[in-house]
C-alpha cells in the first residue's frame, strides 16, 4: 500500500516536473558533447604529431603523406652524440631521482602541515607554493650565477635540485590530502602495541601514504621531463634533457624529426602515467579486499 | 627512579614539540634556495652584483626599462596575453567541469580529456598547432580543398601572428582541463549533496548551478587561475616558438637581454624580470588572501 503511494507520488511528481525534465535531459546532452569533444581535443596534437613522425614527403596541398619513413624515428632511437636515447635515458634518471626528491620532501612538509600544530605552520604551507605563483624563467636566470659560483651549474645533481623545487608544491598539495586522509591511529595503535618507529614508518606509514606517493611522483617526473628553459639555465648547455634535445627541432625545417621526437616524448611519458594508474588501481583494489577479508 | 621516569617523558615532549620543525626543515632549505636565487636575480635589476664588486644599489636600469619603448609594448603583450589565456581557462574549466560531472560516464573521459593535456609539454602543443595553422598546415590545406586557398601563403601563418593568437591557443589547450580538473572532485561532490537539495526545493538545474555549485567552486578556480595566470606570464617555450618578432613578451626579451655579453644588458634583463615578480607577488597575495578567507568561512561553519 504504501508502496503504491510513493510509486504515485513519483509518478504525479514526474507529470507535474515534466517542463522542467527536459531541460535536465537537454543539459545531459549537452555535457556529454562537450565530454567528447574535448576528449577529441585532447588526443589531436598526439595523432598529428605520431602522423608525422613517420611522414617523410608531405607536400602541400596533398592531404595525406606521399612516403613514409623511419628516419626521424631510428635519429630517436640511436645513441651516440647525434640521437636522442643517451638524452631520453638522462632525463628518465633525473625525472625519476627529482620525482624522488620531491616527493619525500613533499611527504615531510605535508606531514608537518596536516598532522601537526605549531608556531608557523601557516606561513610554512604558504611558502611551499611560492614555487606555483613565481615564473621559473625568473628563478632561472636569478639562480643560474649563484650555482654557477658553488658548482652546481651545468652538472645533473644541480639539475635534479632545480626540478624538485619547482615540483615541489604538486608534492606537497598531493600528499597533504593522503597525509590527512590517512591520519595517526593506525601509528598510534602500533605505538600503543610496542612497535618502534622504523616498524611503524616502514609497515604502517609508508603503505598508508602509498597512492600518494604513486601519484606524487608521477606528477613530479612529469615536471621534471618537461622542463626546457630551467635545464638550459642551470645545466648550462651541458645537461642534455630530451626537451633540450628536442627544442631546437621544434623551430627548424624537419618535420619528421620533430615529429619523431615529439611522438617519443609523448609515448614515454603517456607509458609511465597509465602504468601509475594501473599500479594505482591493483592497490585500491588490494585494499578494498582486505577490507572485506576483515 | 622518579627522576629516571620524567626524563623520557620530558624527551617524548620535547621530540613531539621538535618534530613539526624537522619535518618542514627539507622543504625550507629547497624553498630557500629557490628565494635565494630568486632574489639574487632580481637584486641584479638594481645593479647589486658583489661578484664584480658593484655594491651600490641603483634604480638606474629600473629608469632604462621603463622608459624603452619595447619594454612598454612587450609589458602590454604579456599582460594580454596571459589574461586573456587564463580568463578563457578559468571560464572553460568550469563548462568543462560541468560536463564532466554532469555526463556520469565515469573515470575514462577524466583520464582522456584532463589528464592527456596535463601531461602534454607545452612546446610540443605549440609544434602540434604549428602542424595544423602554419603556411602549408592541415588547415590551409583542408581551405584548399574547400577553394578558399590558392597558395600555402593565402591563410596567415599562426607562426609569429602579431595578435598572439597560437600562444592563447596553446594555453587555453593546456590550461582549460588544468582548471577542469582543480575543480571537478569538488563539484561532482557539491552537485551530489547540495545540488540535490536545491533541486528538491525547486531550483531549477541552471539556478542550482549558479547560486550553489559555482560559488563553492570558485575559491579552487580562482587559485587555478592565478596559478596559470603567473605560469602564462612568466613561461619562455611558447611566446619563443609562437610570438611574434616584435613585440616579445617579456620572459623571451629579458632572456635575449640576458645572454647579451655586455653587462649591463644583463641588469637590464633582471629589472624586466623584476617587473614580471612584481605583477606576480600581487597574484601570490590574492592566491594567499583566498586560501586565509577560505578558511575562515571553514571555520566559521564547522
Amino acid at each position: 500500500m504504501a508502496n503504491t503511494n510513493t510509486q504515485q507520488a513519483a509518478r504525479t511528481s514526474r507529470t507535474g516536473r515534466r517542463s522542467s525534465t527536459r531541460p535536465a535531459v537537454r543539459g545531459k546532452v549537452l555535457a556529454r558533447v562537450i565530454v567528447a569533444i574535448q576528449i577529441l581535443l585532447a588526443l589531436v596534437p598526439t595523432v598529428i604529431i605520431a602522423i608525422w613522425a613517420f611522414a617523410d614527403a608531405w607536400p602541400w596541398p596533398d592531404a595525406l603523406p606521399q612516403a613514409f619513413s623511419m628516419r626521424g624515428m631510428d635519429l630517436v632511437l640511436s645513441g651516440g652524440a647525434g640521437g636522442g636515447l643517451d638524452s631520453l635515458l638522462l632525463s628518465i634518471g633525473i625525472g625519476l631521482a627529482s620525482a624522488a626528491l620531491s616527493t619525500l620532501v613533499g611527504a615531510m612538509a605535508a606531514r608537518a602541515i596536516a598532522l601537526h600544530s605549531w608556531r608557523g605552520r601557516t606561513a610554512f604551507e604558504f611558502i611551499t607554493f611560492l614555487p606555483f605563483l613565481v615564473p621559473a624563467t625568473v628563478f632561472a636566470m636569478g639562480v643560474q650565477i649563484v650555482f654557477i659560483r658553488i658548482g652546481l651549474a651545468g652538472s645533473v645533481l644541480g639539475v635534479i635540485l632545480v626540478h624538485s623545487i619547482v615540483s615541489l608544491p604538486y608534492a606537497v598539495a598531493i600528499m597533504i590530502d593522503i597525509t590527512r586522509a590517512a591520519g595517526t591511529r593506525m601509528e598510534e595503535a602500533a605505538r600503543t602495541l610496542g612497535a618502534r618507529w622504523p616498524v611503524v614508518l616502514t609497515q604502517i606509514t609508508a603503505p598508508s601514504l602509498l597512492p600518494g606517493i604513486i601519484s606524487s611522483m608521477t606528477m613530479c617526473y612529469i615536471i621534471s621531463v618537461s622542463q626546457y628553459f630551467l635545464t638550459l639555465l642551470v645545466g648550462s648547455g651541458k645537461v642534455r634533457t630530451f626537451a633540450l634535445v628536442l627544442f631546437p627541432y621544434l623551430t627548424g625545417g624537419d618535420r619528421t624529426v620533430a615529429g619523431a621526437y615529439g611522438l617519443t616524448f609523448l609515448v614515454t611519458t603517456f607509458a609511465i602515467f597509465f602504468a601509475s594508474e594501473i599500479l594505482l588501481r591493483r592497490l585500491r583494489a588490494l585494499d578494498n579486499a582486505e577490507l572485506y577479508a576483515a | 627512579m622518579a627522576r629516571s621516569a620524567a626524563q623520557p617523558g620530558q624527551a617524548r615532549r620535547m621530540r613531539a614539540l621538535l618534530a613539526p620543525y624537522a619535518l618542514a626543515l627539507p622543504a625550507v632549505a629547497l624553498v630557500g634556495v629557490f628565494l635565494y636565487g630568486t632574489v639574487n636575480g632580481i637584486m641584479q635589476g638594481f645593479g647589486i652584483m658583489p661578484f664584480l664588486g658593484m655594491n651600490e644599489p641603483t634604480l638606474d636600469y629600473f629608469a632604462m626599462v621603463f622608459s624603452r619603448p619595447d619594454f612598454t609594448s612587450s609589458m602590454a603583450f604579456s599582460m594580454r596575453i596571459s589574461i586573456v589565456s587564463s580568463a578563457i581557462a578559468l571560464a572553460g574549466g568550469i563548462v568543462l567541469s560541468w560536463a564532466l560531472t554532469r555526463a556520469k560516464w565515469g573515470r575514462f573521459p577524466q583520464l582522456v580529456g584532463l589528464q592527456i593535456p596535463i601531461m602534454t609539454m607545452h612546446a610540443l602543443v605549440a609544434l602540434a598547432l604549428v602542424f595544423i595553422f602554419s603556411g602549408s598546415g592541415l588547415a590551409s590545406r583542408a581551405l584548399y580543398f574547400l577553394g578558399l586557398a590558392a597558395s600555402p601563403t593565402d591563410l596567415g601563418s599562426i607562426v609569429g601572428a602579431p595578435s598572439g593568437w597560437g600562444i592563447v591557443a596553446v594555453y587555453a589547450w593546456k590550461e582549460i582541463p588544468y582548471i577542469a580538473f582543480c575543480t571537478v572532485t569538488i563539484m561532482a561532490h557539491v552537485s551530489d549533496s547540495l545540488g540535490e537539495a536545491a533541486a528538491t526545493c525547486g531550483a531549477s538545474g541552471f539556478r542550482s548551478f549558479l547560486h550553489v555549485t559555482l560559488p563553492l567552486c570558485l575559491p579552487a578556480a580562482l587559485r587555478a587561475f592565478l596559478v596559470v595566470f603567473v605560469f602564462s606570464l612568466g613561461s619562455y617555450e611558447v611566446p619563443f616558438l609562437l610570438g611574434p618578432t616584435t613585440p616579445k613578451a617579456m620572459p623571451v626579451l629579458a632572456y635575449m637581454e640576458f645572454t647579451n655579453p655586455d653587462i649591463v644588458n644583463r641588469c637590464y634583463a633582471m629589472a624586466l624580470n623584476g617587473v614580471t615578480a612584481l605583477v606576480c607577488a600581487v597574484a601570490a597575495l590574492v592566491y594567499f588572501a583566498l586560501i586565509l578567507r577560505e578558511r575562515k568561512q571553514e571555520g566559521m561553519r564547522g
